[in-house]
């Protein structure tokens, strides 16, 4: 059986496709629960200012922790997506392997 | 006449033989080639940022409930010195200039808390206390989300041929 370009690119596509579906999902959930617990503690030290509970050097450096925990979730989210394209690839790259030791009917590849 | 032909065999011979070694050559490297984008998990800085939280949240829960409670330079320098032991682990890893910087951005947020603990006149805001809590949280839950996921890898099942779609 000869390899078929058009055959073993979509199943490379069929092998990355799942892993980078899944994997979006689950970075798109922890960077709204996150995101979203900034945005809540954000507003909440403006009301603290407002209300004269805190002063506005506090609120400023309590502002810059804010601040510092979003770039730590971008942070998180990068590292994902690297995650994310290594697996997406090395599956494909699996899928190779397979397709040409079938074809070539022995084990080219280990 | 023969001469020639014996002499256009030998091309196709030699050029079949590049041909095949090249695609064998392409087929080793295919065998070493998988490919890594980022560090493995590391347990020590799983740990040790998880130890750094409990430890945090024990002196957040003292402000909270006795918000007289006074700046305790000590809590400082332990936190301190844990990160930047994690910090020169994650330096010295491969692949790990991403959780690197989180465990530097998390020393810096540590640094800000410190300054507002320290020129807060007492009773404590108890507000304040919960707005850093929750950064420090977020930065935390950060670095585990990634540890956790090269912790993960490589465990689903490898995908095969049969499950993989094709279209025509």
């Amino acid at each position: 059986m000869a390899l078929d370009v058009g055959t073993l690119a979509n199943q490379m596509l069929g092998a990355a496709l799942p892993i980078l579906k899944k994997n979006a999902q689950d970075a798109e959930s922890f960077a709204k629960a996150e995101f979203t617990k900034i945005a809540q503690t954000i507003v909440s030290i403006g009301e603290q200012v407002a209300a004269g509970q805190i002063n506005q050097q506090q609120a400023t450096l309590l502002v810059d922790m804010q601040k510092i925990a979003s770039r730590n979730v971008l942070l998180c989210l990068q590292g994902l997506s690297l995650l994310m394209a290594e697996e997406a690839i090395n599956a494909a790259l699996s899928v190779v392997k397979t397709a040409v030791n079938t074809a070539l009917k022995f084990p080219l590849i280990a | 006449m023969r001469a020639i032909q014996r002499a256009d065999f030998q091309l196709r011979k030699r050029t079949s033989v590049i041909a095949i070694s090249a695609f064998v050559f392409v087929a080793l490297l295919l065998v070493g080639c998988t490919v890594r984008f980022i560090g493995d998990y590391d347990d020590t800085i799983d740990k040790g940022v998880t130890d750094v939280q409990q430890k945090a949240e024990l002196y957040f829960s003292k402000l909270q409930s006795s918000p007289n409670t006074p700046y305790d330079q000590g809590f400082y320098d332990d936190i301190n010195a844990r990160l930047a032991v994690l910090k020169s682990r994650a330096a010295s890893l491969p692949k790990y200039p991403i959780i690197l910087e989180q465990l530097t951005n998390l020393k810096s947020q540590f640094a800000k808390f410190q300054e507002l603990d320290k020129s807060s006149p007492r009773p404590f805001p108890s507000v304040a206390v919960a707005a850093a809590e929750s950064a420090i949280a977020v930065s935390v839950e950060s670095i585990l989300k990634l540890e956790l996921a090269l912790k993960a890898r490589g465990q689903a099942p490898p995908p095969s041929l049969t499950n993989a779609k094709t279209s025509k």
